[in-house]
């Protein structure tokens, strides 16, 4: 019958879908497999051919790194940068998109502003950004480094788009009420926005987190290095020839995914928003 | 009109009318950031870009020098902007991949969330690893692609990938196409579910094949969708820099250098800040002509300019 | 009046020190010995203090570019190779001649040579830290299973050698790369880089061309390691320690850093000598003061410590190095004939010919000039071009960089 047909059909599309996807998977997965098993090797990494499984599997290559660097305090101080850069992203972009999605006089400049100040990549703008930064005193400092990283126009325009879907008579009713417009914000719209909230959170996140050239500069002690500054200097001593250095991978990865799994569905929400208006 | 009404709208146009600075000061910080970090740089380099400056003397006007360097005897330009250029044409092959990928979880599979963790799990990873995971896959000894290629006697002998002047580039590609791939799947599937079913029953029982759905219905829907992706690869492109700079260092020779890896060479490795900063210029105009194209391409307005 | 007077002496005592900043190249884990100096200093110069920034090789250009454009320059700077002669020649480092002429006791214990090192333009920039410079190092064993018994004194006899000692998963000869280490190889071929003016660039030569063919030749056939052309400093080194490489052409820095990592290398195992042509190339150390210092004469003081006596011997003790100092170098020769007889000998040749020292022409844009000529060479030594092509492209890309004003000194060549 015509019904069991479409069943059928349906259900071969969706092994053949199977088909594709779990190679597509596989292909994902294998060099996390491949860097966590060079991790664990108790043997000589540059044995030919190499082992798909590791061989007398143990964890000496992380103490290796724990003793060989100052995991922790690289930690801390990436995180407390990623911290700093998340929360003033949240509340910057809130802001800025809140204005946007209001409307006002200019407007249609100042986005030309942003978008093509997206058009302007980073490494460029290090020193002037170290100069002001220096005048600000903020040197060697978490804030210095989070400070250029604590806006991005890409979620500006995502609030923006967020807040737009809000319905106007929403807004209306709460001006009338006497709101003053920051309790709006608080009140109503973020609330509603948690999606895009989410996918603030995830990219600032992880815009910061990657941040290699600008610590690099404004970090002057060991004291304040970040991880991918610990690991990049790591990665010039011993060049690729020691598993320690896939040790410290290793744990650099686990809070990045750690973040990304608690906040998965909500960004993945918030793309929605993001994808359709944008 | 009822009084009501007139205190509606008087109060709808509170925002901006009765209060104009008031959009101005909640773009305040935000807009501080742009022109402290973006705006004033860009303008340093502009002016940075007519003068000859040894970093350690007062700046002398250079007028037009640097900009005849760059474009009548720079060669090692020439090969970063055509790196840069294939960097960036093989974004719409990840994007295309992506869209399959999106096509193909866009039906009601029981292990969907888990396939979409999967494919979007190698975004959240620092660049500086995934250059190293990649720098150990490439290995011309033990490296797995290497061993894969040699077990199933696709090559006779191993290949060097980032010591190959034909390779490297497509080795550092490689690297980023897996790092994003995930991003770009997710904004397409997002896009592909908020289509509404209904518009491609209606189409299908009006007589429409599967390609013909695709064509008139899917694709001009996704326009948006393709369009964040596309920006998304722009800016993207500057975070090859750090797996550039990780996996191959520009080589060998400047066979994987990109505009934004010599940029940095000729400011931080030679001390040549003018020269730099005329690069920047040029490489500047370039994305801006770039983003209005894609702006173009998307159909116009993408930033929304109307406070829709 | 007597009141106010004894209020500012008490404020100026609890006043913060004025701390001076020295620029480290790639010298991590001298904590110790830099705090040694540091209490030295603070004895002979009480309100002051000095502080250690060390930054790898790598990232050191980046930081120290900041910190000049920021006008917070470090007050003493540590090179490597040749990058100070950009500097000197902007402006941006010191005349140190007027002290070295006024502490001639100082000065005298240093290697004449090696002061003469550091000059540009008739004025000296820097002082010694420590002098390393390259070596043929030779696998004894694999020359005795190859049935050789001398190390080679021609180019013609390196690469004879090469191809007696390579096999499978062994090389012949290797090289490291970076500062033109790799210049020997030309210098005995009797290539020069220039023109004795410095004018011109003078390596687009019929000999230069087969040079480069049959480096690319041998490094095909797997004689020479491909490492030599594209390895840093762990890969090249560890592949001399793992024991596949016949011959070796590498500072005695390298040298070290193989035994630290290799148990089987001493005396019996490896052997070392001059390249053929007793040709070298230097890849020292010197400490600078830079021009924009408020502090001179501090900064030149902590140099002097540094640099000569007890500070300069514990530096030499703990990096296996001979310092360019005389004196402290007659006291480590003592010290190493005790610890490590192997380093003594190695250590020995790094004074003989100072004469044939090659690759170290006073040209104030070499890092740039590096820049262009190496990745074309680089490229027809792997075989993606031609030696032809790769000579004249770089050949055009130093001219032009040497055409540009403000690069030569006028006592070049």
């Amino acid at each position: 019958m015509a019904g069991d047909a479409a069943l059928s059909r349906r259900g071969i599309a969706k092994w053949l879908a199977h088909l594709a996807l779990l190679p597509a998977s596989a292909l994902m997965l294998i060099p996390f497999y491949w860097l966590l098993k060079t991790s664990l090797t108790g043997e000589n990494l540059f044995v030919y051919p190499p082992r798909v499984w590791p061989d007398d599997p143990n964890l000496f290559h992380f103490v290796d790194v724990w003793y060989a660097v100052p995991f922790i305090r690289y930690l801390w101080n990436s995180v407390l940068v990623s911290a700093l850069a998340v929360v003033s992203n949240v509340v910057l972009n809130a802001m800025a998109g809140y204005a946007l999605a209001q409307g006002f006089r200019g407007q249609r400049g100042i986005v030309l502003l942003l978008l093509s100040s997206m058009m302007i990549p980073f490494q460029v703008t290090v020193v002037p950004a170290y100069l002001i930064t220096r005048e600000l005193g903020l040197l060697n400092s978490h804030l210095g480094m989070a400070l250029p990283l604590s806006s991005t126009i890409v979620c500006i325009f995502l609030f923006k788009a967020s807040f737009s879907a809000i319905p106007r008579s929403l807004t209306e009713a709460a001006r009338i009420d006497g709101m003053s417009e920051w309790r709006i914000i608080r009140e109503i719209h973020l609330p509603l926005s948690k999606a895009a909230v989410a996918t603030n959170v995830v990219l600032a996140f992880v815009w910061s987190w990657n941040s290699f050239l600008w610590p690099l500069l404004v970090a002057r002690d060991q004291q304040m290095q970040t991880l991918p500054l610990g690991l990049a200097a790591f990665l010039s001593v011993v060049e690729d020839t020691s598993g320690a250095l896939y040790a410290f991978c290793v744990m650099v990865l686990m809070p990045g995914l750690l973040v990304f799994l608690m906040a998965q569905r909500h960004f993945i929400a918030g793309l929605t928003a993001g994808a359709t208006k944008g | 009109m009822t009084a009501a009404t007139r205190k509606m709208q008087r109060v709808s146009t509170a925002f901006s009318r009765y209060r104009p600075w008031l959009p101005w000061v909640m773009l305040a910080p935000a807009l501080a950031i742009f022109i402290a970090y973006r705006l004033a740089p860009l303008f340093w380099n502009m002016v940075l870009s007519v003068q000859h400056w040894s970093m350690f003397q007062a700046p002398t006007f250079a007028g037009l020098y640097h900009y005849r360097e760059l474009f009548l005897y720079d060669d090692t330009l020439r090969q970063s902007f055509e790196n840069t250029l294939i960097y960036l044409a093989s974004s719409p092959i990840a994007i295309a991949i992506a869209f399959a990928l999106a096509l193909l979880l866009d039906r009601p599979l029981r292990a969907r969330g888990l396939y979409r963790a999967i494919f979007f799990i190698s975004y959240p990873v620092m660049t500086v690893v995934v250059a190293v995971i990649w720098l150990w896959l490439f290995h011309e000894k033990v490296g797995l692609v290497n061993h894969v290629l040699l077990s199933t006697g696709i090559v006779g002998k191993p290949l060097h990938f980032l010591q190959d002047d034909q390779l490297a580039l497509g080795a550092v590609i490689v690297a980023s196409m897996w790092q994003v791939i995930g991003l770009y799947m997710i904004i397409l599937l997002t896009g592909l579910q908020s289509i509404p079913a209904t518009l491609k029953q209606a189409a299908a029982s009006d007589g429409a094949g599967p390609w013909q759905r695709f064509r008139h219905i899917t694709l001009p829907l996704m326009r948006p969708s393709i369009f964040l992706c596309v920006v998304v690869a722009i800016v993207n492109s500057f975070a090859a820099f750090d797996l550039v700079y990780v996996m191959t260092d520009g080589g060998p020779g400047h066979a994987s250098e990109m505009m934004i890896t010599y940029i940095y060479d000729v400011a931080f490795s030679l001390g040549r800040f003018d020269y730099a900063a005329a690069l920047t210029i040029f490489n500047f105009a370039f994305f801006m002509m770039l983003a209005w194209f894609a702006n173009r391409m998307a159909g116009g307005d993408a930033g929304g300019g109307d406070g829709r | 009046m007597s009141f106010l007077v004894t209020i500012c002496a008490c404020s100026s005592d609890s006043a913060p020190p004025r701390t001076l900043y020295v620029l480290t190249f790639n010298m991590p884990h001298m904590e110790a010995e830099f705090s040694l100096w540091a209490k030295e200093f603070r004895r002979l110069h009480p309100g002051f203090d000095v502080q250690q920034i060390d930054r790898k090789g790598s990232n050191w250009a980046a930081y120290y570019h900041t910190q000049v454009i920021a006008g917070t320059a470090p007050d003493i700077i540590d090179t490597q190779g040749a990058i100070w002669l950009q500097y000197a020649s902007q402006g941006g480092l010191l005349d140190l001649s007027r002290y070295l002429e006024r502490d001639r006791d100082f000065t005298n214990q240093f290697y004449p040579e090696l002061i003469e090192s550091w000059r540009y333009g008739g004025k000296n920039y820097g002082v010694p830290l420590y002098f390393t410079k390259t070596l043929l190092f030779y696998n004894k064993q694999m020359f005795k299973e190859a049935g050789l018994t001398q190390p080679p004194r021609s180019f013609a006899e390196l690469m004879s050698h090469a191809r007696k000692l390579a096999g499978t998963g062994r090389y012949g000869f290797m090289t490291l790369n970076f500062d033109w280490l790799y210049w020997p190889l030309f210098a005995m071929n009797d290539i020069r880089l220039v023109t004795p003016d410095c004018k011109r660039a003078a390596f687009n030569t019929p000999a230069a061309r087969m040079l480069i063919e049959e480096l690319a030749a041998a490094t095909a056939e797997g004689i020479i390691s491909p490492t030599s052309w594209t390895g840093r400093w762990v890969e090249p080194n560890g592949m001399f320690a793992a024991g596949n490489v016949g011959m070796f052409n590498a500072h005695s820095t390298a040298l070290l850093w193989i035994m630290s990592n290799a148990q089987w290398v001493n005396e019996g195992s490896v052997g070392f000598a001059q390249m053929p042509g007793d040709w070298s190339v230097p890849n020292a150390h010197a400490l600078h003061i830079s021009a924009s210092t408020r502090y001179p004469e501090q900064a030149w003081d902590f140099i002097k410590i540094v640099t000569q006596g007890s500070g300069a011997l514990a530096f030499g003790k703990k990096l296996n190095s001979p310092t360019g100092n005389r004196v402290v170098n007659a006291q480590l020769r003592e010290y190493f004939a005790q610890t490590n007889p192997m380093v003594l000998d190695v250590l020995g040749t790094q004074f003989e010919y100072l004469d044939r020292m090659v690759a170290n022409w006073p040209l104030a844009r070499d890092t740039e000039i590096k820049h262009a000529f190496y990745p074309e060479i680089q490229s027809a030594i792997l075989g993606n071009k031609s030696a032809a092509d790769a000579l004249a492209s770089a050949e055009r890309k130093v001219n032009h960089i040497l055409s540009r004003p403000g690069g030569i000194p006028e006592d070049c060549g």
